[in-house]
């Protein structure tokens, strides 16, 4: 799926204190690609993210999934736009506690109709951890349910925001390189959020932002593994 | 000390509850002791036994809502000390780290005590406005008395019990490790038994998840039952009381009845979303409508308001028989009590559509829910 920002602007704050966190942002997204989002903090990384998602809606300009204008979706269909096309991964992992993690898995699983979720938790390497809660888990652990999660879904875009931000330099390495070998193997776009430059190496194209705006967009020539940046 | 007197007082429900139940209480048992003061002046045998039975109307009365509503009480009480440990775990467990013993911190959890004070004091002090009406229609020849002493029972005893009640139970949770409380782990879920896990595996997702959110709360299963009861309960016998004996009657049960299903049902659900927050912004965010969403959290409680409902017509049946069957004995006007198939329909129908619109109410709640609330926390 090809998308498209036309001219994308976001403030929050009341009327006369306005403070605007997007200020006009347009590019497009290649079907495929895979996108990392760089930019010091307080930037609007997040906020745009959430935008293109359709989790929050821009006060101004427009989204378009192939041509179709996401902006103009009632909340139902943005709903339904979610659960057809679209994956999260968070940085915080948002596990649902009470459930184990084969049953978080399904979760997304259940969306899409997918009936063999549990592959997705072998590649991941967590088949012994099946029946395990969250709470059972270490952090790297956690992030790789949510990855599973989000891929049970087979979302035609995954969003990632920081999914490394928690990790150490060894599990981030490890989650890094289980996306990109997912990626290749169900073939999806990817569009992450992160505050490591050295993960920018390893992405197709690489867009800096700076308060609310888009500073430098460039295309990476050759493209490294997770084991071959630094970090 | 980080536990505050606020913390204490607004435990509304807990105060609704047991102001409900010293109201009832101290009427009855000041009638009570008030016609045991008369009872030597009477001679004649057919009054005596009319007295007598008046008696153990108001024993059995006092005994069944104040018992009741004691036990309700005191789940709260757990309730809300175990939902208090759990949202300041990490406090808490700074304050065990630094070497504070488990009975040192429990002792702040005296506070909790104070809404039941609050609450008896505020019955007690309520029923008295309804105390000439109510020996009136009881008998009006017991002439009406300020008896002290059941300030102590009504109100000082019960706090003090609960009190101490609170410390204890406290004590017993803080009895973690302190790494348990400062990391932030949900304990609760870990370490559960997994036996059931094999065998439901196939079902979907929201009904593993509705059946996960029933589960994991058995005090919120046992306050959405007794919600139901109450109101099934008190209403009916309230239509019953109205033919039977007296209208003033009617009104107590009906006024309780409504106050105590309402207090437990929205203490239920209200916890009920608030601890499912993140769950529902995140499958929101996923693509699950809000009716998904709503059904798997609010959903599975749906069962257990109809089973509570069943239980308190039962009861209620049971109880008035009884009640007719002592009343009878001293005279022989009262017809036999037949059950009221009409204020039953009557009361089925009006719970199912209050049920249902609470419900609506929530998901409505649950609608607005977005994930942008969870992130900035
Ligand atoms: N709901 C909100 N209400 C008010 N201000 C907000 C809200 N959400 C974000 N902001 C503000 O918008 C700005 C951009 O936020 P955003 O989360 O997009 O930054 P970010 O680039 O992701 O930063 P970080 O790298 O720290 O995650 C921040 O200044 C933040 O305070
Ligand atoms: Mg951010």
């Amino acid at each position: 799926m090809m998308i498209e920002l036309m001219d994308i602007t976001k403030s929050y704050g009341s009327e006369e204190n306005l403070y605007p966190v997007l200020r006009g942002i347009s590019f497009n997204i290649q079907d495929g690609d895979f996108v990392v989002l760089l930019g010091p903090s307080g930037s609007g990384k997040s906020t745009l993210l959430n935008v293109i998602s359709g989790l929050e809606r821009p006060d101004s300009g427009r989204i378009l999934y192939d041509n179709t204008d996401i902006t103009a979706m009632s909340d139902e269909e943005l709903t339904f736009f979610r659960k057809e096309y679209v994956g999260f991964i968070f940085q915080q992992y948002y596990l649902l506690p009470n459930l184990t993690v084969d049953k978080n898995v399904k979760m997304g699983a259940d969306l899409a109709g997918n009936r063999n979720y549990r592959q997705i938790i072998e590649a991941v390497g967590l088949v012994d951890k099946m029946d395990k809660y969250p709470s059972e888990l270490s952090g790297g652990e956690q992030q790789r349910v949510a990855i599973a999660r989000a891929l049970a879904k087979k979302p035609r875009i995954l969003f990632l925001d920081e999914p490394t931000g928690a990790l150490d330099e060894e599990t981030g390495r490890l989650v890094l390189d289980y996306l990109c070998r997912l990626r290749e193997e169900y073939r999806f776009t990817m569009l992450m959020v992160t505050h490591n430059n050295n993960i920018a190496e390893m992405a197709g194209t690489v867009i800096r932002m700076n308060s609310g705006r888009i500073v430098d967009r460039y295309n990476n020539s050759t493209i490294k593994s997770a084991y071959e940046i630094g970090w | 000390m980080i536990i505050q007197i606020k913390d204490g007082i607004k435990l509304i429900a807990i105060s609704i509850i047991s102001c409900c139940a010293v109201f009832v209480c101290n009427l009855f048992m000041n009638f009570n002791i008030d016609i045991a003061r008369i009872k030597g002046l009477i001679s004649n045998p057919e009054v005596m036994t009319f007295y007598e039975a008046q008696l153990t109307m108001s024993r059995v009365t006092c005994a069944v809502s104040g018992g009741c509503l004691l036990l309700t009480s005191v789940i709260m009480l757990f309730f809300y000390i175990k939902h208090y440990i759990d949202s300041h775990r990490k406090e808490l467990g700074i304050l065990k780290a630094l070497g504070y013993s488990n009975i040192k911190i429990a002792k702040g959890f005296w506070v909790f005590g104070l809404s039941v004070f609050t609450g008896c004091g505020l019955g007690f002090a309520s029923s008295y406005a309804l105390m000439p009406l109510f020996y009136k229609v009881m008998n009006p020849d017991v002439p009406m008395h300020f008896n002290i002493i059941l300030a102590l029972y009504l109100v000082i005893l019960p706090a003090v019990f609960f009190c101490g009640l609170a410390i204890i139970y406290s004590c017993k949770k803080l009895k973690r490790p302190v790494l348990d409380l400062l990391r932030d782990r949900e304990s609760s879920y870990a370490g559960k038994k997994r036996r059931k896990e094999q065998k439901d595996k196939e079902q979907s997702f929201i009904q593993d998840l509705k059946q996960a959110t029933v589960k994991g709360r058995p005090a919120l299963m046992f306050f959405i039952a007794l919600a139901s009861f109450c109101y099934s309960s008190m209403m009916q016998m309230s239509f019953s009381m109205d033919e039977l004996s007296s209208r003033m009657f009617a009104v107590i049960l009906i006024v309780i009845g409504i106050i105590l299903a309402c207090t437990t049902l929205f203490l239920a659900i209200i916890t009920v979303v608030n601890a499912n927050t993140r769950s529902i912004a995140i499958m929101q965010a996923f693509g699950y409508s809000w009716k998904d969403c709503s059904g798997a959290i609010l959903g599975g409680y749906r069962l257990l308001a109809y089973i509570g409902f069943a239980i308190g017509t039962i009861y209620q049946y049971l109880l008035i028989k009884s009640m007719v069957s002592i009343f009878s004995k001293t005279s022989a006007d009262i017809p036999e009590y037949k059950f009221d198939t009409k204020s039953f329909v009557v009361v089925l129908i009006s719970f199912v559509i209050i049920y249902e619109l609470v419900m609506r109410r929530y998901s409505a709640r649950i609608k607005k829910i977005s994930i942008k609330e969870i992130m900035l926390k």
